[in-house]
């Protein structure tokens, strides 16, 4: 989940996680934005729990590989069983690269996080991945493992022009297997197309403006928890199960 | 006087330094407003319009690609690199990466 600071990564990615995880599927949703904002949008309150230092090991000298990596002996599975904490619906939650003062712990948790990403098996658990707002490195780090890449775009001037942006950058060295937007804050059907056309990416879906999402968002609660029937649940839901199916028809067709 | 905003994404940083830039600059103050985000959306809260606002972008990424040659000082920097916006408020590009590079995570 990329896209502009503000554009409703969070609490797209947050609701995504947890209804994904209601259709059966194991779920780690994953915040890797400095900004901690996904815990509050999964409905677990304000969590500092990130990857610990301990976890981490500088790489000797000599060894090829990155500069850091999980202490030997630590798996990724077992880092995530280790560090994960519980969220509702049974999603499991991973903070990374939590900014606490001083960049070291914050790099070494990147390193990490990296890690773990590359090293989890592909089919499970499915990861939901909240990226730092912004243009400047969305892709770094996360095209080559996500199976797809949502694109976040509020119809606004700037929030357009944010998503043509990504759009753009996507097609750099650092190419994701699969871009689409998700429209967001859509008032009306031009707000689509407007986003189609100005991103040139697919729309997936189209998440209406909702001020159900507003007033949760304000609580710091899951929009799933403050309004379980509203519109904006319902098309996340939709989208959801769209990736879903597309997933089994693609594990079907190769 | 010197300015700086700051803020969560979305929280109106862009929208509320426009707005600060030209109530100055209509109040007579000579103003100077720098798009220090590598998101830079200023020129489109200014009401530069978005092939402006690019056009200054593409200018800061030819530097950055050593097709422009860097300007030796502020004035310069300000007279090559910048645009005038509504109400005499002079923007800048003075940060913008578009591809993101590795090697800092």
């Amino acid at each position: 989940m990329v896209g502009k600071g503000g554009a409703g990564k969070s609490a797209i990615a947050g609701t995504l996680a947890r209804v994904l995880a209601r259709q059966g599927r194991l779920v780690l949703a994953v915040d890797s934005d400095p900004m901690p904002g996904l815990s509050l949008s999964l409905g677990l309150g304000v969590v500092d729990a990130p990857i610990p230092d301990e976890a981490v090991e500088e790489r000797p000298e000599g060894d090829p590989g990155p500069r850091y990596r999980l202490r030997s002996g630590l798996s990724a599975v077992e880092a995530v069983e280790r560090y994960a904490v519980d969220a509702p619906d049974g999603v499991r939650f991973l903070q990374f690269g939590k900014l606490r003062g001083h960049v070291a712990p914050f790099v070494r948790s990147q390193f990490a996080f990296r890690q773990i990403l590359d090293e989890l098996p592909p089919e499970s658990p499915t990861v939901v991945g909240d990226l730092p707002g912004g243009t400047r490195q969305p892709f770094f780090g996360w095209a080559r493992f996500a199976d797809t890449v949502l694109v976040v775009v509020e119809p606004t001037a700037k929030g357009l022009l944010s998503g043509r942006r990504l759009a753009r950058l996507a097609l750099g060295d650092a190419r994701p297997r699969r871009l689409v937007a998700v429209a967001n804050k859509v008032r009306d059907p031009t707000d689509v197309e407007l986003v189609r056309a100005r991103t040139g990416l697919e729309v997936l879906a189209a998440v209406p403006w909702d001020e159900a999402v507003g007033d949760a968002e304000r609580r710091g609660i899951s929009v799933l928890d403050a309004a379980p029937d509203s519109a904006a649940v319902a098309v996340v839901t939709s989208l959801a199960q769209r990736l879903s199916m597309e997933r089994m028809s693609n594990s079907i067709g190769t | 006087m010197k300015l700086a905003v700051v803020g969560k994404g979305g929280s109106g940083k862009t929208t509320t330094a426009a707005l600060v830039a030209r109530t100055f600059a209509r109040g007579g103050a000579s103003v100077v407003a720098l798009d220090c985000d590598s998101n830079p959306n200023l020129g489109i809260s200014l009401g530069l319009g978005e092939e402006e606002t690019e056009r200054l972008i593409a200018m800061r990424q030819a530097l950055e690609e050593g097709e422009q040659e860097h300007a030796p000082g502020w004035d310069q920097l300000l007279d090559r690199f910048g645009t005038d916006a509504p109400d005499g408020v002079r923007l800048a590009v003075v940060t913008s990466i578009q591809n993101p590079e590795p090697g800092c995570p």
